[in-house]
């Protein structure tokens, strides 16, 4: 009987050792199965502790006060009175609902079409390399000139965009201002985003792909199976934690969305494209207030983290299923 | 009794060695950082790296000075950063609305005071650039380069639309507007509500955004003249005579596009417009003329960037040599051959010869005012921005706007 | 996966690559002109309407890109250091992932919590006080500052998709090696590093490019230009007023190039047949 890779790991679970002993005192294997395990763990997260655990606890304290830059300056204890302003600033609010419809837009899109182009370019075929690099080039390209490029194509009269639609294909009866309303430019940050990172979960895909054995599609094949039903059936399942992978890192992606929006409108016009960084930055950046600042990132890594939850909890297998 | 008189020997040796390097250390330089913002590949930092700082060198055989590009546009953060982590160098060429903040966060040192000599430097540069550096009593800069918005306009448009010259009063602008749009020309185009856009207007018109001791808006900002003047502005959007990327910057054709394909006639803009359209149109004519006048005069708005001193620096005297060179005629002479605009009252004798339209600048900048010296320039600008927008937009009135935008800045002011 | 008689494979080939080419022309675009633009005199403004092609090509914004300043300086700087980190953060991370795929111990569930929410966090809060640590460390202004909190910074992700990576190997391989009495490291280094290439050449892809386009931290922490890293270097070429973009655009086509290598050398790892087989009934 094939042992299929479906039962043997789960997105959460682990393959490891098999210890089914009652509370006894640790066997030595077992010590040193945790030495090993501290081992391999230490080096890795102290770094990660010290560079990144540290630093987030900072700002999570620096959150709680009304921050004063100066170093010896005294800041003001606030306690929670950063967040509740937060929750009474419209803008905060419109922003959460720009990164909310910039998600919903980047990230079902990405997924499918990552995938779609990591399908097409799982397959013996010629120029394969050359067609996997073009593909990855827009993910390697600067922010910079791809936010230039875009602002250029979208432009209201002149733009690429505008003279397809509205003078070659004649779909709409007048160029539509792309950017100066809000959710036609939030739609073009999200095509914008969207096409710049196909490219990156098309790699990882396109990895997690070459990890399903190639019998078990004979096997699919020999079944009778046509190509969909086989992707169904047998890649998808395989590569099941890989997806989970993917969308909890798009989704925390697109909730950090910054130097787009940033470099294309800057949050205009007059704060209509405002996402939760962007307004951030300026808050801390421009307005110097770092409090307030942090608190807004706090609370959308509140938010990412409820998500992750409920994606995690989603993609978790239920028990005896293949 | 060999390691005692071995440790001995030692001891003196360290001692010898200390004494050198201690000698040397009084004989050796002192190396100043100063950190600016000029474009790598532009005429300005090669002045300054090829031609100022080696000339001040010379003269003062035991400085260095380091010079440090950092780009435009993330200066400000990097600013902050080395404040909060007390990494600021010992000099800063700042743009003219963070001397307020800085200052206010206590890491500027107060020239007036830490500056043997200061007011003859004072009273030798510009007022309106020299105001920018006032806050709370002190002088806490000194400015280094200038720049303000003169009315720039395509002559060739101008004369294709039948009109003999730029407008010089608010009557002209409203009557040539009119006169622009009926053969589909923008006579005036701007392409933002800021205070860098609309002050000059509402200056010329004899309003006021504050009251002269800038602690408070209302009555200023919302009065009968601050409101007429942009109500003049609203009104020329309002019959199509002025394009929309007033409120609609990123979407829209810019200015410079705009004048060089004819569609636009003029902007208000500063000298670095002209460089760069004999850099990239060449084939586009432009021209410079005062700001129209209105029944305040022609006040236009006052850019730029100061010299600042931080309190950290453990060289200040060092550092004020620099400072002092940086200000004197032949520095400010170089970087006006690079385009930079000097801030010393002398140059009114020489800097149009090196070009033309610096004698318009210069007739505006005896005039220009500086955008209101508070740290939080930042938030009162984007109040203005958002503010005066929605007048354009139709969904408020100019009065309603501006009354808003003054109480808010009230709050911002205290 | 080719089965299924010729006509079809060919059929499917031929579909294949005919929705590829069409995904590559939108993709594309962007790119196309960007090396338009470079190829054209330098210009501060951009034409409007949109033009791809030069009439007169030069290369001179090249070459001034290159001999401007320090730009060679600037790109060997980036490459040190993304090299360095690219090592170090995949060598650290696969054993991280290794343990928290492999072992069970007390503390794994908030450990590995602790990584996700790591995740979680915008990284520009940290800002302030990662620069304030660097500055205890006494690793500001130098390219080991850059080295240290790039690694720590790419430690989250890279062990996440590495687990993820690891949780597919069956552990039936590792049974043997066990058994036989290997050592974790022996199987960790053995089997499942050599097992796991797709994942890691991924993995080194990603942290590659985060390194070599990374551009607050850099422009925070360095004060010493000839310490600038590339994104620095193409920043300096955007002015107060306007923008060389000429300049701009082939100082970014020249910092690709590394990038799209180290790719295309990378991607042969995505290359089927490397556990088939190993699995039997």
């Amino acid at each position: 009987m094939l042992r299929t890779r479906s039962t043997a790991s789960s997105s959460s679970g682990t393959s490891g050792a098999r210890v089914a002993s009652p509370r006894r005192p640790l066997s030595s294997r077992r010590r040193r199965e945790l030495r090993d395990a501290y081992l391999f763990l230490a080096p890795g997260f102290l770094l990660f502790a010290l560079t990144i655990l540290y630093p987030i606890v900072r700002a999570f304290q620096i959150s709680l006060f009304h921050w004063a830059i100066a170093p010896g300056a005294a800041s003001a204890f606030v306690g929670l009175a950063n967040y509740a302003h937060a929750l009474h600033d419209p803008v905060f609010w419109r922003a959460l609902g720009n990164t909310g419809f910039y998600m919903a837009i980047t990230v079902p899109t990405q997924i499918a079409l990552g995938l779609a182009a990591a399908v097409l370019l799982d397959a013996r075929m010629p120029a394969r390399g050359l067609y996997r690099t073009l593909y990855y080039l827009p993910v390697v390209t600067s922010w910079v000139v791809v936010s230039l490029v875009f602002r250029y194509l979208f432009i209201t009269d002149g733009g690429l965009v505008n003279w397809v639609l509205h003078d070659n294909l004649h779909l709409i009866s007048r160029n539509i201002n792309w950017l100066g309303a809000r959710w036609t430019a939030m739609l073009v940050l999200g095509i914008l985003g969207t096409w710049k990172g196909i490219g990156w979960s098309m790699v990882i895909f396109l990895a997690a792909l070459q990890g399903v054995p190639r019998v078990l599609h004979e096997a699919a094949a020999v079944d009778g199976a046509r190509a969909w039903a086989r992707f169904r059936a047998v890649s998808l399942p395989a590569i099941r934690p890989v997806v989970a992978f993917v969308t909890v890192i798009l989704v925390i992606g697109g909730f950090n969305v910054f130097i787009s929006v940033f470099l294309v409108t800057n949050g205009g016009p007059f704060d209509q494209t405002q996402v939760l960084l962007t307004y951030m930055y300026r808050e801390a950046f421009s307005f110097l207030d770092f409090g307030y600042g942090s608190a807004i990132s706090f609370i959308l890594t509140l938010i990412v983290f409820a998500l992750a939850l409920v994606q995690l909890r989603l993609f978790r297998r239920p028990a005896g299923a293949s | 009794m060999r390691t005692p008189r071995l440790m001995l020997a030692l001891a003196a040796l360290l001692v010898a060695a200390g004494l050198a390097t201690s000698a040397a250390a009084q004989g050796s330089k002192t190396t100043i950082t100063f950190w600016d913002a000029y474009s790598s590949d532009g005429p300005e930092v090669k002045q300054l790296e090829t031609v100022i700082i080696p000339a001040f060198e010379k003269a003062n055989p035991d400085i260095t000075v380091k010079d440090v590009t950092i780009p435009y546009n993330d200066l400000h953060q990097k600013l902050i950063t080395a404040v909060a982590g007390a990494q600021l160098p010992d000099l800063v060429r700042s743009d003219i609305i963070w001397v307020p903040e800085l200052a206010n966060l206590g890491v500027l040192a107060p020239l007036d005071k830490d500056m043997p000599a200061f007011k003859s430097y004072s009273s030798a540069v510009f007022p309106g650039p020299l105001a920018t550096n006032y806050w709370k009593g002190h002088y806490y800069g000194l400015p280094l380069d200038t720049n303000t918005r003169i009315w720039v306009y395509d002559p060739a448009t101008l004369k294709s639309l039948g009109l003999s010259g730029p407008p010089q009063t608010f009557a002209q602008l409203e009557s040539m507007s009119a006169e622009a749009k009926k053969q589909g020309v923008y006579l005036y185009a701007e392409s933002g509500t800021g205070g860098w856009n609309i002050l000059p207007w509402i200056w010329s018109n004899g309003g006021r955004l504050t009251n002269a001791s800038y602690t408070k808006a209302t009555g200023y900002l919302n009065g009968p003249k601050s409101v007429a003047a942009v109500q003049m502005l609203v009104n020329l959007y309002k019959a199509g005579e002025m394009p929309n990327i007033i409120v609609n910057a990123n979407g829209g054709l810019g200015t410079y596009d705009g004048i060089n394909q004819h569609k636009y006639d003029a902007t208000l803009d500063g000298p670095w417009a002209f460089a760069i359209f004999s850099s990239s149109y060449p084939k586009a004519t432009l021209a410079g003329s005062l700001v129209p006048a209105g029944p305040g005069g022609s006040v236009s708005v006052v850019g730029g960037e100061d010299i600042v001193l931080t309190q950290q620096s453990r060289h200040k005297a060092a550092a004020l040599t620099f400072l002092r060179f940086m200000l004197g005629t032949f520095a400010q002479r170089q970087m006006a051959e690079a385009g930079q605009m000097p801030v010393i009252k002398s140059s009114e004798g020489w800097l149009p010869s090196i070009h033309p339209y610096y004698a318009t600048y210069l007739k505006q900048i005896a005039t220009a005012r500086p955008r209101t010296p508070t740290p939080k320039w930042t938030q009162i600008d984007q109040v203005l921005t958002n503010d005066i927008a929605k007048a354009f937009q139709g969904s408020e009135t100019v009065q309603q706007a501006l009354d808003d935008a003054a109480h808010k800045i009230d709050g911002l002011l205290q | 996966m080719v089965v299924g008689n010729r006509r079809q494979r060919r059929a499917l080939l031929g579909a294949r690559m005919l929705l590829l080419s069409a995904g590559v022309v939108v993709l594309l675009v962007p790119f196309v002109y960007m090396l338009a633009t470079s190829f054209k005199p330098n210009t501060m403004v951009l034409e409007i309407p949109l033009k791809f092609f030069p009439r007169h090509p030069t290369a001179a914004n090249y070459i001034q890109a290159w001999t401007s300043n320090q730009f060679g300086r600037y790109f060997l700087n980036s490459l040190i250091v993304a090299t360095a980190t690219t090592t170090a953060a995949v060598l650290l991370s696969a054993m991280m992932a290794f343990a928290f795929a492999r072992f069970r111990f007390p503390g794994r569930g908030l450990l590995f919590g602790l990584v996700l929410i790591a995740l979680m966090v915008p990284t520009m809060m940290m800002l302030i006080p990662q620069f304030l640590l660097a500055r205890h460390l006494m690793l500001l202004n130098s390219l080991s500052g850059l080295i240290v909190f790039y690694t720590g910074g790419n430690l989250a992700l890279n062990t996440f998709l590495l687990r993820s990576f690891f949780q597919d190997i069956p552990f039936e391989l590792e049974e043997a090696m066990v058994v036989d009495g290997a050592s974790s490291w022996t199987r960790f280094w053995r089997l499942i590093l050599p097992l796991s290439r797709p994942g890691l050449a991924t993995a080194a892809i990603f942290t590659f490019l985060a390194s070599w386009d990374e551009f607050t931290w850099a422009l925070t922490i360095i004060n010493d230009p000839g310490k600038y890293t590339l994104p620095i270097a193409i920043a300096l070429f955007q002015g107060q007023h306007a923008t060389s973009w000429g300049l701009v655009f082939a100082a970014s086509a020249v910092a690709i190039a590394p990038v799209l290598i180290l790719f295309a050398i990378f991607q042969r790892q995505f290359v089927a047949g490397i556990t088939s087989g190993a699995v039997k009934a």
